[in-house]
């Protein structure tokens, strides 16, 4: 134990002298927050902004108002069609027998503007309905026979919240537990061979196992500060932006105790296996180079789990797919924030996954630090 | 008297390469015992498999009383290896350098920091002691790598072509080094290609070429009629290749 200690100490010391790690994790802990308030201006702008429509014809009565209401800025122009392809957001030629609309769908503001105007339109439709129709002494309500009243069992803002935080949080989890201590597990591994101070690290009499332990332990350290730190720094930052209107009337984004404590534990987790990972592949390298050549690939498996909550929402699959290790982890967190509860089975089966994987990629690691031609091939 | 390495019929084959071919030679205590060869002999899987780094397909390797099978890590404690390499931490600074491998050692606070500083003065690095390795040049480096390897204060030390990468000055401190632990009463092996430092230094030498040893004993007696020892040498090789 002391050993293992020893080179902990030892290698945390040296991690946090190495400015590319630090900066990594400094990197992370500004750029999350930093991301997520240029997402939030942008879609602000977007949703208050004031779009552009050109227009010939006659306008019908009533319609003027509404556009204006609705952040629509109305231009008279000679042809709507050739106006819509860059003069204006939209053109629309009002005739007799109705509207023609002319759009570019390939132009992000045409398409917003495009759906301002079928509401506006929609509304002025009904509304016009249901004046002629009083007019004529008919009930306006029979063209809705059976009326839509909604309960939303919990606030709607809230869990546009949760369904964001669904996403974000297992995705940061898992790619700062992964990169967050990669530069060091490749220091300390291929960084070691290539400057020739393996050879003397081994004929000390601590045994290799050891040596290695205390090098995980030191990886999965930083590791698991950098996840920490990430999804903190994103925390703050949410708790700044306001979903759902905005200002005081806006919903605020924040961690349930359970869920703080589920990603907690899986981040631990992750961390220890990603660190005998990549320390295992940074043994075979000949050199930090190499060893970063190697791990490339590992990033792929952070976007693809965490890509599935966001392209399937509504992903309940059974317990067998909490063995699927980095998946389960995503599925269990996304759980414990959208629903802020846990199923114990899938948590037990998450927990003994990751911890068997772990344990594969410690042997993998103490295989691969142990051979003879961790020696002669260098 | 006793043998402080004893190498017996030592058989080894790295990948296709068959290295060693039955090697056999003994280096005692209190003297500078020369493994000489030219490059590729298999000088450097010697010393590995003496200090326990690599296992031999055959035959055995004693040191002080302790089989590298059977006992490697009493066998590291007894060992201190100098090689070419002169690989440091280049975050940590020459102290902590040396210290770190103190700790590893087995050596425990108080003597702990007795040795880290007795080295430190035996080896003139008090002015740069504080410095990161990664500002010392390739002399003071050097001076850290013989440090790290001594602070246990093994009595058998072992130098693997030690004055390759080395400037004249840094290689003589190098050479008067092995002089001083010779006198202490340490078993040193010195492996090298320079046939002139070896005669300088070494009292008993064994060459290998191809695996196999050619010319074993007391350096005087192994340069016997020849003009000198690379004349010894080259004769030796030529005649066994």
């Amino acid at each position: 134990m002391r050993d293992v200690l020893i080179v902990f100490r030892k290698e945390l010391r040296e991690i946090l002298r190495d400015r590319r790690t630090l900066t990594a994790i400094a990197l992370a802990v500004v750029a999350t927050p930093t991301i997520l308030f240029v997402i939030s201006q942008v879609s602000v702008k977007t949703a208050t902004q004031t779009y552009t429509v050109g227009y010939s014809g006659p306008i019908p009565a009533g319609l003027e108002v509404l556009f204006t209401a609705t952040g629509l800025k109305l231009e008279r122009v000679d042809d709507p069609a050739a106006a819509a392809k860059g003069e204006v957001d939209i053109g629309l030629a009002f005739s007799a027998s109705g509207v023609d609309e002319y759009y570019d769908p390939t132009r992000q503001s045409a398409q917003i503007t495009d759906i301002r105007v079928q509401t506006i339109l929609g509304r002025y439709d009904a509304a016009k309905i249901a004046a002629t129709l009083q007019e004529k002494g008919v009930d306006p309500s029979i063209l809705d026979p059976l009326p839509l009243r909604s309960h939303p069992l919990s606030s709607p803002t809230q869990a546009a919240s949760n369904s964001f935080l669904s996403f974000f949080l297992p995705y940061i989890l898992i790619t700062m537990s992964l990169t967050g201590g990669l530069s060091a597990a490749l220091d300390t591994s291929a960084g070691e061979r290539e400057r020739k101070t393996l050879e003397s690290l081994l004929l000390t009499p601590a045994p290799r196992g050891r040596l290695l332990i205390g090098k995980i332990l030191a990886v999965s350290t930083i590791s698991l500060l950098a996840a920490v730190a990430s999804i903190g720094s994103m925390l703050i930052a949410l708790s700044q932006i306001s979903f759902g209107g905005g200002g005081a009337q806006g919903e605020h984004v924040s961690l349930s105790p359970l869920a703080a404590g589920v990603m907690l534990w899986l981040a631990l987790l992750l961390a220890a296996s990603f660190s005998s990972l990549t320390i295992a592949l940074g043994t075979l390298a000949r050199n930090f180079r190499q060893g970063q050549a190697y791990a490339t690939p590992l990033y792929f498996i952070t976007i693809f789990p965490a890509s599935i909550v966001l392209f399937i929402p509504d992903f309940n699959p059974g317990v067998a797919y909490y063995l699927i290790p980095i998946l389960n982890a995503v599925l269990v967190l996304r759980d414990a924030i959208v629903h802020n509860s846990i199923e114990w089975s899938s948590l037990s089966v998450t927990s003994v996954s990751l911890i068997l994987t772990g344990a594969l990629c410690f042997y993998a690691a103490l295989r691969l630090f142990t051979r003879e031609a961790l020696l002669v091939r260098s | 008297m006793a043998a402080a390495v004893k190498v017996d019929r030592l058989e080894k084959t790295l990948g296709s390469n068959k290295v060693l071919r039955g090697i056999s030679f003994e280096a005692h205590s209190g003297e500078i015992f020369g493994l000489l060869g030219p490059n590729g002999a298999g000088k450097t899987t010697t010393l590995r498999i003496i200090c326990t780094l690599l296992a031999p397909d055959a035959g055995s390797v004693d040191v002080l009383g302790f089989d590298t099978r059977n006992a490697p890590q009493e066998v590291r404690r007894r060992v201190g290896v100098v090689t070419a390499e002169i690989g440091v931490y280049p975050r940590l600074s020459a102290r902590e350098n040396i210290s770190y491998f103190a700790e590893l050692s087995g050596l425990l606070d108080g003597d702990l920091d007795r040795r880290v500083d007795a080295v430190i003065a035996r080896l003139d690095m008090a002015a740069f002691a504080g410095q990161r390795a990664e500002s010392l040049s390739s002399g003071q480096k050097q001076k850290v790598a013989i440090a790290r390897a001594i602070v246990h204060d093994p009595p058998v030390l072992m130098f693997d072509e030690p004055t390759s990468n080395l400037d004249v000055l840094a290689s003589r401190e190098i050479r008067q080094f092995m002089v001083e632990s010779k006198q202490r009463g340490k078993c040193v092996i010195f492996s090298t290609h320079v046939l002139h430092d070896a005669e300088r230094l070494c009292d008993r030498v064994t060459i290998i070429h191809q695996g196999r040893v050619v010319a074993d004993g007391a350096t005087a007696d192994v340069r016997r009629g020849y003009q000198d020892l690379e004349d010894s040498f080259l004769t030796l090789i030529e005649s066994a290749t």
